[in-house]
């Protein structure tokens, strides 16, 4: 969907260049959620999702000539 | 679908990220030591995006670029180390506070290749065709009008020139009560 969004507005030569999934352990790294909302995150999803709850993405693109 | 207006979503994030506290957990995961070690420690510690545009954006000396959502300033003098001193990098944030961090650890890190500017990337303050490159990291899903924004950027693009975007993406739906809730906006 990313990828597609670019391509809408009129970027060419879309392309994904990096992903990673980020883990519920990776995002208690950030100063930004408190602990009380990590926990209601592992309580909400399935434990499968854990290592998994999104992806870290970088997505290049360019202005056509 | 987005379960919040524009106003109370910028509101909730600016909140959110000018009451941060500092933390090298982020940075250390993301950006490699010798690239830290030569950066103000105050940018290392408020560095908050979720990739290294910057590693992936090819830049060129005597580029100019756009940084958008800045922050603190990490990726900005990554960027303005890259591009030298024949090159430009602006630094754009909604955030009056974080402007403000970003301000001293330029000013700490000696760096006279590099402007700030507030502003939306919804809404970009500068003429079309004013850039070569624009990174951002971790904020353009902060936005409740993506594709204006992508749209944004590409007007003040050369004609040739790129993006390099790092960003979350869902790899499935998460639950609607993570995501109505208002802590949720920050990732």
């Amino acid at each position: 969907m990313f990828r597609r969004k670019l391509f809408n507005v009129g970027f060419e030569a879309v392309a994904t260049v990096d992903r990673r999934p980020f883990s519920i352990a990776d995002l208690a790294r950030y100063p930004l959620f408190p602990p009380e909302f990590l926990d209601f995150v592992r309580r909400v999803l399935p434990v499968e999702r854990d290592q998994n709850v999104v992806h870290t993405v970088v997505v290049t693109g360019r202005r056509p000539l | 679908m987005s379960y919040f207006t524009d106003a109370d979503a910028r509101k909730i994030i600016s909140t959110t990220y000018e009451k941060a506290q500092a933390s090298t957990a982020v940075a250390a995961m993301l950006y490699a030591p010798e690239e830290l070690s030569a950066l103000p420690p105050g940018a290392v510690a408020l560095a908050l995006g979720v990739n290294h545009p910057v590693r992936h954006a090819a830049l060129l000396r005597g580029e100019r670029v756009l940084d958008i959502g800045c922050g603190a300033g990490i990726d900005t003098l990554l960027a303005a180390r890259a591009v030298g001193s024949h090159g430009r990098v602006v630094g754009l944030d909604m955030t009056p506070a974080m402007l403000d961090r970003a301000r001293g650890h330029i000013a700490e890190a000696g760096a006279d290749n590099i402007e700030l500017r507030e502003g939306l990337m919804e809404a970009l303050p500068f003429p079309d065709e004013s850039f070569d490159v624009i990174v951002s990291n971790g904020v353009l899903n902060l936005s409740t009008r993506k594709s204006r924004a992508l749209a944004e950027m590409l007007r003040v693009l050369r004609p040739g020139g790129r993006v390099a975007l790092g960003d979350l993406v869902l790899t499935d739906t998460l639950p609607e009560a993570i995501m109505k809730d208002p802590t949720a906006l920050a990732v």
